[in-house]
């Protein structure tokens, strides 16, 4: 059995025609990072460099029938991947760059279902390109770019320069609603740090369960940030009436008063906004740290204190829009200050999308049977909607972790380390089509022990 | 690791007569008809030819790596098959190119030349096309459901089989008719003909083999293999077949009402996955290789302890008799092409 040190990683590339995988593909085999890199392609592009393998490839798909379990794998790829392994010494990474059209879920359970290349190779990650301006029109009439968003590792969202700001909010959250563990980088041209696309692990049983689980949850609980250039000294939040009689609300410091430095701080804010608030009354203050503030407004306007120690730049991070309280951020002599960058979090509700990710984290020790059996079920009736599935599993009975992770009916899992002094909890997350969150909560809760 | 002990009656001897190395991956090597030569083709592309006296000669490549390597029967054509979709065809007698042969750019996966004649069959991308001795095209079928993973003359030379997706198609070469199709709905990847062209045994990505009767066109299925089975070979008697596809030898009998319902021979000495599997053309030891570099010579049919035994330093990637039954040719992963000289 080879380790996985020793296996051959393949990262998967999909995409609409035009979202820029070709770009992609030519940045990777350009850049210096010192990998010799062997591409197969599904589609004539334009990948030109010259101490590189580059092998076409056309789609086949083959419908597998092991036991009772019915997949699709892509017997091109078996082949091809096959010879490959034959000139293991010469290559360091594989990348598939697959057709616009092309459904990963084949490609990906291809992995689990061919032993020679299960032993010699690993489905490193699925890294999806997103046309920014125009994935909006796919959306709804096609399933391929819905797929390919649900199985993606990564996610960019290219062609930045194309949509404006308010668009790119509204599209990136509604890509979050989709699929909550994929990570998400906008870009220009394609242009990315190798090390967010490269060595994910992402099939990787011990690294692909590295997401806090608190960052599961697909949508974010807050729908507004804005990113403030302060100077020392005491700032008022003003807020009138609004819909709702409090509203939650925590500031960070951040590198920069700009998105980017927004989107650093986007994680520990999900994480912040899972703590208990902090109630504030009217006059009370604000300060800037890992506190949650529910600022409590009591039926009419208020006014809450903010305290600012040090010059610097801050993000703001709001239940609601500022707008629906009309509120502002005023300074000593009560001007308003205008943030230097905004953010919205709020996915456009007027799509109720089929693809979407439940999220489930919960303490407590599982029964194995009862939670077998329910998977069992859960596989065999919803297994052709359910695109991924990861987590881990704290089982009765077992001092170690049981981490998992499946593609439709595929499922794969082992015992982890010991629990140690970490709390013993579970945590998991489906991303398919048409998923019941009720019920899944439910069954899921019925396998407590 | 195996061990032989002792030296009964079933112990053979085995003596290494040549060794060279060609640095690279063998993919496919084959004996000439009259067993004085021996061509190997590597996965770079490079083609070799060798009169066993010397180093191999390279007479040169398929762009983006090789595939299989066929002899004429007659011994004064060799035709090479790759991934560049050309057929090469050779004179074994000068190293020189002496014909390409267009496949349609497609993955040429097995060449192989009708056995007492002149035509040429190769899996050109999805199609078969046979060529007559002039290079003329005078067969090409439809598109099988997928890329032709392997194909076969019929022993009695009356046409090819080929496998793909969905099973086995046998094509006769001038026949107007559409050919036959033997279907499974799985991803056939391998076949052997029984020697008396009574059976097609099939060796299938779903981890089974299959024994397609055909006359009937009836097929059995053989399971309980942990990976897919690649290797497959019968015993010239036609009664039973060898496979691989695990640590073990399976021979099953095939005689007979056939293999269904009967428990296979076991062979155990393997310390890891078989890589290939060779009966004696004519004779009664089955030759098998595996990923650690280990060859063992059997007499299955009389018992299931190996006769003889060989360590080569890594994976096994091809091993053929030459027709007279007298040596092996042993092909490595690491490109070292040893032949050894077997002595009952």
């Amino acid at each position: 059995m080879s380790s996985v040190a020793n296996k051959i990683p393949v990262t998967v590339l999909t995409g609409f025609l035009g979202s820029g995988k070709t770009t992609l593909l030519n940045r990777i085999l350009s850049d210096n990072h010192g990998k010799r890199i062997a591409v197969i392609e599904n589609e004539f592009g334009e990948v030109g460099v010259d101490n590189e393998l580059v092998i076409g490839a056309e789609e086949e798909i083959f419908e597998m029938n092991n036991g009772c379990i019915c997949c699709t794998v892509r017997g091109d790829l078996i082949r091809i991947l096959g010879n490959l392994m034959k000139r293991r010494d010469r290559f360091d990474h594989i990348m598939i760059e697959t057709t616009g059209l092309a459904d990963p879920g084949p490609v990906a359970q291809t992995f689990f279902m061919d032993d020679d290349l299960q032993s010699a190779m690993s489905l490193d990650g699925i890294v999806t390109l997103v046309d920014a301006r125009h994935v909006l029109d796919h959306f709804d009439d096609s399933a391929e770019v819905r797929e390919q968003i649900a199985f993606a590792d990564v996610i960019l969202l290219n062609k930045i320069d194309l949509a404006t700001a308010e668009q790119l909010d509204q599209l990136e959250a509604r890509i979050h609603a989709m699929n909550a563990a994929a990570r998400i980088y906008r870009t220009r041209d394609a242009a990315i740090g190798m090390e967010r696309i490269l060595g994910l692990g992402g099939f990787d049983l011990q690294r692909a369960l590295q997401i806090d689980p608190k960052f599961l949850e697909p949508e974010y609980p807050f729908e507004w940030s804005g990113a403030y250039e302060l100077e020392p000294g005491e700032y008022t939040f003003v807020m009138g009436a609004g819909p709702d009689p409090a509203m939650n609300a925590c500031l960070r410091r951040i590198e920069a008063a700009d998105e980017p430095g927004m989107r650093d701080a986007v994680e520990t804010a999900v994480r912040i906004y899972s703590d208990t608030e902090q109630p504030l009354a009217p006059g009370g203050a604000m300060t800037p740290g890992a506190l949650l503030f529910q600022l409590d407004l009591a039926g009419g306007p208020g006014r809450f204190r903010v305290l600012i120690a040090e010059r610097g730049a801050y993000a703001l991070f709001t239940e609601h829009h500022p707008d629906e309280f009309s509120a502002y951020l005023a300074d000593a002599s009560g001007d308003s200050r205008q943030p230097l960058a905004t953010r919205e979090y709020k996915p456009d509700h007027e799509h109720d999308d089929e693809v979407s990710s439940v999220g489930i984290t919960t303490p407590g020790d599982l029964d194995l049977e009862k939670f077998q059996g329910w998977l069992r079920e859960l596989l065999a009736t919803k297994g052709t909607d359910i695109f991924r599935m990861k987590g881990v599993l704290s089982f009765r009975n077992s001092d170690r972790r049981y981490v998992f992770q499946g593609v439709h009916m595929l499922f794969d899992g082992r015992e982890d380390r010991p629990w140690g002094a970490e709390t013993r909890h579970n945590s998991l997350i489906f991303i398919g089509r048409n998923l019941d969150r009720a019920e899944l909560n439910a069954g899921f809760d019925a396998c407590l022990a | 690791m195996f061990s032989v002990k002792g030296k009964d009656a079933s112990s053979v001897g085995t003596r290494e007569v040549w060794r060279a190395c060609v640095d690279d991956f063998i993919i496919d090597l084959a004996w000439s008809p009259q067993g004085d030569r021996l061509a190997a083709v590597t996965v770079d592309g490079r083609v070799f030819l060798s009169d066993l006296s010397g180093p191999p000669r390279c007479l040169g490549s398929h762009a983006d790596g090789a595939a299989s390597v066929a002899w004429r029967s007659d011994g004064k054509e060799l035709a090479t098959g790759g991934q560049d979709g050309l057929i090469r065809i050779w004179d074994p007698a000068t190293g020189g190119a002496t014909r390409q042969l267009a496949a349609g750019g497609a993955w040429v996966a097995k060449v192989a030349y009708r056995p007492r004649g002149g035509e040429l069959a190769a899996a050109a991308g999805k199609m078969l096309r046979l060529w007559d001795a002039a290079g003329t095209v005078v067969y090409e079928s439809a598109d099988h459901a997928s890329t032709v993973s392997d194909l076969a003359w019929n022993p009695d030379g009356s046409g090819v089989a080929t496998t793909a997706y969905l099973g086995v198609t046998l094509h006769v070469a001038g026949r107007v008719a559409p050919p036959r199709k033997l279907t499974w709905k799985g991803s056939s990847l391998a076949l052997a003909w029984s020697p008396s062209s009574r059976y097609i045994a099939t060796g299938e990505q779903d981890s089974t083999v299959h024994f397609w009767h055909i006359k009937t066109g009836r097929d059995a299925q053989m399971w309980g293999f942990p990976r897919k089975v690649l290797e497959l070979s019968w015993h010239h008697g036609g009664n039973h077949l060898a496979t691989g596809g695990s640590d073990t030898v399976v021979l099953w009998d095939c005689g007979g009402k056939g293999p269904e319902g009967r428990t296979p021979a076991m062979l155990e000495g393997h310390p890891t996955r078989i890589t290939q599997l060779a009966f004696q053309p004519r004779g009664e030891l089955l030759a098998s290789a595996d990923a650690e570099g280990s060859v063992l010579w059997w007499y299955p049919l009389r018992g299931t302890r190996p006769a003889a035994g060989r360590v080569f330093l890594t994976e096994i990637s091809r091993l053929a008799w030459d027709a007279a039954g007298k040596r092996v040719a042993v092909g490595e992963r690491a490109g070292t092409l040893t032949v050894v000289e077997v002595a009952p």
